[in-house]
């Protein structure tokens, strides 16, 4: 079987966001919710400054912390790697969001209708219904709604229930059809890469062994499926700046 | 004896089936504020917990556990104290504690209940958690796989207690007509007080005491283990998590008895029975944990100011010194001040019943501090990557809910007073 | 009012919602949502097509392939075969899915129904109605001057169909938005190289390069809008080791990929680049067959600052110039450049007795007191990073080293500069050419892994132009152009502005009547916004095309034309990435939403209402002429076009069978790759397209004495000198208290004004900010988030402006410095109120806040007040 895993080439992240964007549109996460997100940060003082761009998605840990706690085992790891959310068991406890030490969970807080309309954006408008038949949003993706892989199923990917934990799926539904992730698939710089660890031979493999890198706190012993290429880890005098609108509005 | 014995009065011990004005303000008080508790509920189920303070943590800058959670822990921690005093008294004959022994069992049941509810509050879909806990329970779970066995089995368990312990009572309040005569029989469940009985009923609680022991030291560590075991949250990975959940649960559940005693006391004229003895005993043993307590916690400070990772760095400062410092620094003033006082009351050996209760409340307030304070800051600053700090203020809903569930648990208490007597019955025959 | 009508209408609808709503929670609470929904689909059958179009966003037009469902698209990804964008997009790229479906575009043709210069109030009218009536006040203007109907637009799409088709079919005066964006640049370039374009190295082979104002990882550099410059920039360092040092008062345009930061104070620039001009001098890194051969260097200038020339040859034309003389070191004596065997850059030497130097000597006595430490002083740099830049870039530049690309044996200078708003600043005419003079020098322009500007190795008409600069007693027209105060002017809505509030200032006698906004929104995009408000309300007719109600619309438009964003035919626009060349055509996702249409539609239409459509000269014949098609492929000049049969035509003749499907298809007609002979400014033939490349502004100092002639004040002839020459810039002169330098400056997340109302950017960029320096937000006395006025001041005129944002704190800034991003500003649509100003807000336009071609400045001194 394979085992999914990403590398993410700091030495190339422009800190653009478009991965985070693309998240959005093709996981149809409504607003103020990031599974993947990109640190924007610095260090030093000036002139002696240095910056650096982080994304974040879900780490997809082989040792995930939040599996363990899950007390309905609504959070599951499947054989291949991916790390997902099962929204129809999920009953809301946000102990897997405490539990992540990488803070990639999201619980939904709004009904779709509400957190789309805090984008201040009526979808409801009559004359866009016309043109979409009331989906919201409009670019509402129907492979989310289908249950996914071998076990056949759901993935939080889907109706974002209000009062169900979900985070980054390592966009299971386009890795069942054969594609990349949105995020690695959008990325300007072709910063992130996604495959099959398990095959020594795969590109993704060839990558990771041509160059240094490292997991995102190695020592709490997750064991993320996501590498990090070049840069560095965060230290205790990195500081974010740019953040963007994070604030979950009604 | 002298006191009210069946036989001399018509009417039943403890002011039973009769309803004072006193105790009516005090009923409709509560039935308000569970009122307002349930309004409150009924906004969040409807609108979900959107409504209520908590948020993401991470990029949404808040905590997503909050009150709710931070009560639950109370209460579990408050059930402490029945069941140990409960079970200290037959284990080791403490016969002077015999009176506060079943309101102790009847705190434990009402603040399980309570932190059960607590925890239902902190879920948007309650029915759908139920069913699916039944369905899908995972034990490997602190939270709720361990953790609702233990407590579901704890709370039973100190069901079957207060239950088999107050047979007795049942049975010989059945002899006699009153309104409740049925329900007395219906308890007594055909026990005759017979001494072969006794006998069995005294081996039973025995066992079932040395059995609950170590049920509740388990029951109380898991809850330790829900923050212990997360490497992932500074401020909770750590060995004296469990332990220190024991005993400040002993500290916040002794508490808690010594003010429901005094309470009862002068609210069912029962002054003989619970002797200020009694309440030296207690405050003795609330003493005892309090200073286990206050040594876990010079312990936690040393660990967390010296050499504490940066991220444990972030969240000592906003303890000792930032956001959460007057919740910190609060919570250590009112235990050190109980202690104090207690110490002073022992060395001296002048025990009164209002220094014990001055002390209970003391250590409650410094319990309800510190479990907050164990559940929102490793969330707000307790991140390990560069989030920015978060913030998290409980708002209405969730304090009306908190106060609902206090006022609710008040209500059982005040009910279960008014059908059964919360102090044991004396043996007439003696 | 249209406006009206359509809240009710969502106000009822939204009871009837709600209460269905309520209604659900009162019985099952939120549970409506708790069972992922939809499952429905399931059940049904979806069909998923793709539609291959590009990015309507951005200025490269990136390739994107639309994934629909059931006609309704549900996700834009880059095309991968689109060389600009290699299957990627940016965030805006990603977002603007968002935007088509924006239930708060102009939906149908609006009229107004209240005054203008204030917030607007429109009735919904038919098409036929809203061109009806353009038409009826455009086309009196047309028979009594057409010039006085002005079309101006910004960054427009498909130019052919716009910018030179219609513009020609009416005679209208076209204004475009450059002098806002890097026009000066442009002006500059096309002076001193004759390319149509500002700098930017030629990646593949570079290895070093001064990133000089370049905002890397945000927007563009020259010509491109994002994606291709940092995908470039990123394979060099990877595979060549390229250096990137990076000029500018704040580090986070380079991010993490400055190899040295060079914290520069604003607006000095050309002192940066005349000190190191210096200093290569110096050092001898001179690539010197380069400078004799190909640029004006060796040329003779006598005493009056005049080249010294020869006879005119027998064969000459009609207004050419007699030859240039240079002093040949081979035979002694002055001979026209192109004869001579050795040229001499350096010495005195005497031409029938009159004392003359070769320019380049006076370059080297023009630029000796331009030291390290005198330009430390103006840019806030040590002199020693001054002379260790100049020696590394000297040293990479490997002067005399060629290498064989293609087969063909080129000049190898690896060393160049990516800069393109630099142009945007007081000096930036001369800030560009002083700049190009550092690239110059080493020989590196046109050169492998040297300095490039265009994609190709073309020469703009300009550059013949401005031999000889026009200038000419008034009155002149509303533009200024070949005028006594810009005679190097291409058009400057700034200027147009100004030019309506005092005609007589400007000796101007004509001012527009009648205009058409196309693509352009200068009330939130431009400096100044208060000269629009003072100006744009003297048009007796403004009609503004645009998908939404633009802040200048809601102000201004007499007619508001709802037009499509991603769901119209539009193009062609150019693939290339300057390596692989290509051709791409935008395709519509879906049918137009709502009432809106297709600009080319509705200038077809139009002209059709304007009797201009038809005929010889007709908007047809203009289209046939510009795309171009011709023969058999032309349209007929009597029939009205289809929009998709004119893209089918035009790919028809350049070849491609199949017509528009081969693009409906691959999305992008790949052209092969560019050969190293037309990217390579030595490889052409002949060289450098035979354009001599002007280190001596010959022209420039002509144009001076006529300006100084005719009367022009200083401000306006000052910079027309033939070198860089530093001065300190105008804004720098306002009071002390004053003690602060704004910046503004693109974010990745938004493209101008015009993305402003995409909620979903918004969200990944913030609100408007005024970054800081923490050390000068201690001295302030404020912190992170905290309100604060920023006022500015204008030095010449003493008025002052004021804004209130808030502030965000980095140490990547200089400490003298405050910077504001553009995009923000807008209060239309609705929602984008409450993100913030603009910083055209308190910019300021005019003299002393242009350069000296008629181009914008964006730099002002300002104290920032707690709020
Ligand atoms: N995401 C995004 N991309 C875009 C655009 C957009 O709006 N958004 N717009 C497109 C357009 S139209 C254009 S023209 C290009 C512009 O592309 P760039 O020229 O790369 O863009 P700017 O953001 O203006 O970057 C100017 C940089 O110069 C710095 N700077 C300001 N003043 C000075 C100075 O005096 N000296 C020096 N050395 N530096 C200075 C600023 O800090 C800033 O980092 O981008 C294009 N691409
Ligand atoms: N302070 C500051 N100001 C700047 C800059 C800066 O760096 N700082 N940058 C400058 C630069 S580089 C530039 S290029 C200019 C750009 O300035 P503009 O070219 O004016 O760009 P936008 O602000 O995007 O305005 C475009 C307007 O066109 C309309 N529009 C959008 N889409 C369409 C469409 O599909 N069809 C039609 N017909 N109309 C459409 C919208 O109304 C939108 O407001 O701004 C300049 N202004
Ligand atoms: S899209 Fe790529 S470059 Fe942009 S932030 Fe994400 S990883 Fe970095
Ligand atoms: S990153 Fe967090 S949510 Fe993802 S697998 Fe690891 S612990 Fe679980
Ligand atoms: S929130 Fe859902 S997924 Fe997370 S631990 Fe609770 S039940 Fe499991
Ligand atoms: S893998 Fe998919 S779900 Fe995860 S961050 Fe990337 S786009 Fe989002
Ligand atoms: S870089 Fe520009 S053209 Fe390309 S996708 Fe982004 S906005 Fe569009
Ligand atoms: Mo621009």
């Amino acid at each position: 079987m394979a085992k999914y895993a990403m590398a993410i080439n700091l030495d190339r992240c422009q800190g653009c966001r478009a991965c985070m964007e693309a998240c959005k549109i093709e996981n149809n996460t409504p607003q103020a919710v990031f599974w993947m997100y990109v640190f924007r940060t610095e260090t030093g003082e000036f002139p002696d400054t240095k910056m650096s761009f982080m994304p974040r998605p879900c780490q997809h840990c082989n040792n995930p912390p939040c599996v363990k706690v899950c007390p309905v085992g609504a959070r599951f790891r499947r054989g291949d790697g991916i790390v997902l959310t099962d929204a129809d068991r999920c009953i809301g406890c946000r102990y897997c969001e405490v539990a992540c030490p990488y803070g990639v969970n999201y619980y939904n807080w709004r009904t779709p209708t509400e957190a789309f309309a805090a984008y201040d954006v009526d979808f409801t408008d009559p004359e866009v219904e016309a043109v979409t038949g009331g989906v919201i949003p409009p670019y509402k993706n129907p492979d989310l709604d289908r249950p996914q892989g071998d076990e056949q199923r759901m993935t939080a990917g889907s109706a974002h229930s209000v009062g169900v934990m979900e985070k980054c799926t390592f966009c299971v539904h386009r890795v069942e059809k054969g594609l990349e992730p949105a995020c690695a698939e959008v990325c300007p710089v072709h910063a992130i890469h996604f495959g099959d660890v398990e095959d020594p031979e795969g590109p993704l493999s060839t990558y990771l062994r041509e160059r240094a890198g490292f997991q995102l706190l190695e020592e709490l012993g997750t064991d993320p499926s996501v590498y990090y290429v070049g840069g560095g880890p965060p230290t205790a005098e990195t500081r974010e700046i740019e953040r963007p609108l994070t604030e979950v509005q009604r | 004896m002298t006191t009210e014995t069946m036989t001399t009065k018509r009417e039943l011990p403890q002011g039973i089936g009769r309803l004072s004005t006193g105790w009516i303000a005090f009923f409709a008080a509560m039935v308000a504020v569970t009122v307002v508790g349930l309004y409150a509920y009924f906004q969040q189920l409807g609108n979900g917990l959107i409504v209520t303070g908590l948020r993401d943590l991470g990029t949404g800058g808040g905590a997503t556990w909050g009150l709710y959670v931070a009560y639950y822990v109370y209460f579990i921690g408050v059930s402490f104290a029945g069941i140990t005093v409960a079970a200290l008294i037959r284990i080791f004959k403490i016969e002077k504690l015999e009176p506060v022994a079943r309101m102790g069992e009847l705190l434990t049941v009402v603040s399980l209940i309570l932190g059960a509810l607590a925890i239902l509050a902190d879920l948007e879909h309650p029915w759908r958690a139920i069913v699916n806990l039944f369905e899908f329970g995972r034990p490997q779970s602190p939270f709720f796989g361990t953790f609702s066995m233990v407590i579901a089995g704890y709370l039973f368990a100190s069901l079957v207690y207060l239950y088999v312990t107050s047979r007795r009572d049942a049975a010989r309040l059945a002899l006699q007509p009153s309104r409740f005569q049925g329900l007395y029989r219906f308890l007594a469940a055909g026990y005759e007080d017979t001494p072969e009985q006794r006998r069995i009923d005294r081996r039973a609680t025995f066992w079932l005491a040395i059995a609950i022991l170590p049920l509740l030291v388990i029951a109380h560590s898991t809850v330790g283990f829900v923050f212990g075991l997360q490497v992932g949250r500074p401020g909770w990975f750590g060995s004296l998590q469990a332990p220190g959940f024991v005993v400040l649960a002993g500290v916040s559940g002794i508490g808690n008895l010594i003010m429901l005693a005094a309470i009862v006391r002068w609210a069912t004229k029962t002054e003989k029975r619970i002797t200020v003895d009694a309440f030296a005993w207690l405050a003795k043993l609330l003493l005892g944990l309090l200073l286990v307590y206050l040594y876990f916690t010079a312990v936690e400070i040393l660990t967390i100011t010296y050499q504490a990772s940066a991220a444990e760095q972030v969240l000592s400062d906003a303890l000792l010194k930032g956001t959460y410092a007057w919740i910190f620094w609060g919570a250590i003033v009112s235990l050190v001040a109980a202690a104090v006082l207690l110490t002073w009351k022992a060395l001296t050996r002048r025990w009164t019943i209002a220094a014990a209760v001055a002390a209970g409340i003391l250590v409650n307030i410094g319990a309800v501090a510190k479990r907050y304070l164990i559940v929102v800051p490793s969330q707000t600053h307790g991140q390990l990557l560069p989030y920015p700090i978060g913030s998290y203020t409980p708002n209405w809903v969730e304090f009306a809910v908190v106060f609902g569930l206090f006022s609710l648990g008040a209500i059982m208490i005040g009910v279960f007073m008014k059908v059964f007597p919360i102090v044991p019955l004396e043996e007439a025959e003696q | 009012m249209v406006d009206l009508t359509r809240r009710t209408f969502i106000k009822g609808s939204a009871a009837v919602a709600g209460g269905t709503l309520a209604a659900k929670r009162f019985l099952f609470g939120g549970f409506e949502t708790v069972e992922p929904t939809n499952k429905l689909l399931l059940a049904q059958q979806i069909r998923e097509d793709f539609v291959n179009t590009t990015c309507w966003i951005g200025k490269q037009d990136c390739g994107i392939v639309a994934r629909r469902i059931d006609g309704r698209v549900v996700k834009l990804e880059g095309l991968d075969a689109h060389p600009k964008n290699k299957g990627t997009l940016c965030p805006k790229g990603v977002a603007q899915i968002a935007a088509v479906y924006d239930p708060q575009r102009v939906k149908t043709p609006l009229i107004r129904t209240n005054g203008k210069g204030g917030p607007g109030e429109f009735r919904a009218a038919t098409w036929d109605e809203a061109l009806e009536l353009i038409a009826s006040k455009v086309k009196p203007v047309l028979e009594e001057d057409p010039k006085l109907f002005l079309w101006q637009k910004g960054r427009s799409k498909a130019k052919v169909f716009y910018d030179t088709a219609f513009v020609k079919a009416t005679g209208a005066t076209k204004l475009g938005h450059g002098a806002y964006c890097s026009d000066a640049g442009y002006r500059a370039l096309e002076y001193t190289l004759g390319t149509h374009a500002v700098l930017h190295p030629d990646f593949k082979h570079s290895k070093y390069i001064l990133s000089w104002g370049w905002n890397i990882t945000n927007a563009g550099g020259n010509k491109t809008c994002w994606i291709t410059w940092p995908q470039q920039m990123l394979d060099a360092r990877e595979k060549n080791g390229l250096k990137i040092v990076h000029l500018d008062p704040r580090l986070r345009s380079a991010g993490p990929f400055a190899d040295k930061w060079v914290p520069i104070k604003p607006a000095t620039d050309m002192a940066f680049a005349l000190a190191l001009c210096r200093e290569l001098i110096a050092l001898g890194h001179l690539d010197e067959p380069y400078l004799k051969t190909y640029t004006n260097s060796p040329e003779l200038v006598g005493p009056d600052g005049l080249i010294v020339r020869g006879e005119l040859p027998a064969d000459a034309e009609e207004g050419d110039q007699p030859p240039a003389l240079v002093w040949d070191l081979a035979t002694g004596q002055a001979v026209p450049h192109a004869e001579a065997q050795d040229p001499a850059l350096t010495g005195e030497f005497d031409v029938d007795g009159v004392p003359v130097k070769p320019a380049f000597q006076l370059f080297t006595e023009h630029v000796d007191p331009y030291t390290p430490e005198w330009a430390s002083d103006i840019t806030g740099i040590p002199a020693d990073d001054i002379r260790e830049i100049a020696a590394e870039f000297g040293e990479n530049a490997n002067i005399g080293a060629s290498i064989v690309v293609d087969g063909v044996e080129i000049p190898y200078r690896p060393v160049g500069i990516m800069a393109y708003h630099m142009a945007q600043q007081e000096l930036g005419f001369q800030t560009v050419r002083a700049m190009t003079m550092v690239s110059m020098l080493v020989g590196a322009p046109g050169a492998v892994g040297g300095q490039l500007s265009d994609f190709t190795w073309k020469i703009y008409k300009n550059y013949a132009k401005f031999e000889n600069l026009k200038v000419e007693e008034g009155p002149y027209d509303f533009t200024l152009k070949n005028s006594k105060f810009f005679p190097i002017n291409t058009g400057f809505p700034g200027i147009v502005a100004k030019v309506m509030q005092d005609p007589a200032k400007y000796e101007v006698e004509k001012l527009p009547k009648v205009a058409i906004l196309h693509y352009v929104n200068p009330l939130t995009a431009f400096p100044s916004q208060k000269d629009f408000l003072d100006s744009y309300g003297k048009f007796e007719f403004v009609a503004v095309l645009s998908p939404w109600l633009s802040e200048t619309a809601d102000y201004f438009a007499d007619v508001v034309l709802p037009t499509a964003t991603m769901e119209k035919y539009e193009g062609p626009s150019s693939a290339s990435d300057q390596y692989i060349d290509g051709k791409a055509l935008r395709l519509p996702v879906m049918d137009p939403l709502f009432d809106s249409r297709g600009e080319i539609e509705i200038y077809i239409d139009l002209c059709e209402k304007l009797g201009v459509l038809y005929g010889e000269d007709g908007y047809i014949a203009q289209i046939n002429k510009a795309l171009p098609l011709e023969d058999e492929f032309a349209l007929p000049l009597d029939e009205k076009p289809d929009v998709r049969d004119i893209f089918d035509r035009w790919s028809r003749m350049e070849g491609l069978e199949g017509g528009i499907e081969y693009f409906e298809k691959n999305g992008v007609w790949i052209k092969g790759e560019v050969a190293a002979t037309k990217r390579y400014g030595y490889a052409t033939d002949p060289p450098f397209k035979g354009a001599l490349h002007r280190l001596y502004g010959e022209s420039l100092l002509v144009a001076q004495r006529k300006q100084q002639e005719l009367g022009a004040d200083e401000v306006y002839w000052r910079d027309y000198t033939a070198f860089p020459t530093w001065r300190t810039p105008t804004f720098e002169q306002s009071p002390a208290e004053y003690d602060l330098t704004l910046i503004s400056y693109h974010l990745v997340t938004h493209k101008q004004s015009r993305t402003s109302m995409i909620p979903l950017l918004t969200e990944l960029s913030g609100k408007q900010r005024l970054d800081m320096n923490p050390e000068t937000a201690r001295r302030l006395g404020v912190g992170e988030g905290d309100e604060v006025v920023v006022e500015s001041h204008n030095a010449l005129t003493g008025e002052t402006r004021q804004l209130r944002t808030v502030v965000a704190l980095s140490e990547a800034f200089r400490p003298d410095v405050v910077g504001m991003p553009h995009h923000f500003g807008g209060w239309s649509p609705e929602r984008n109120k409450g993100l913030g100003p603009s910083p055209n807000e308190i910019f300021y336009t005019g003299e002393g806040y242009m350069v000296c071609t008629a181009d914008q400045s964006f730099h002002v001194k300002v104290r920032v007040l707690k709020g």
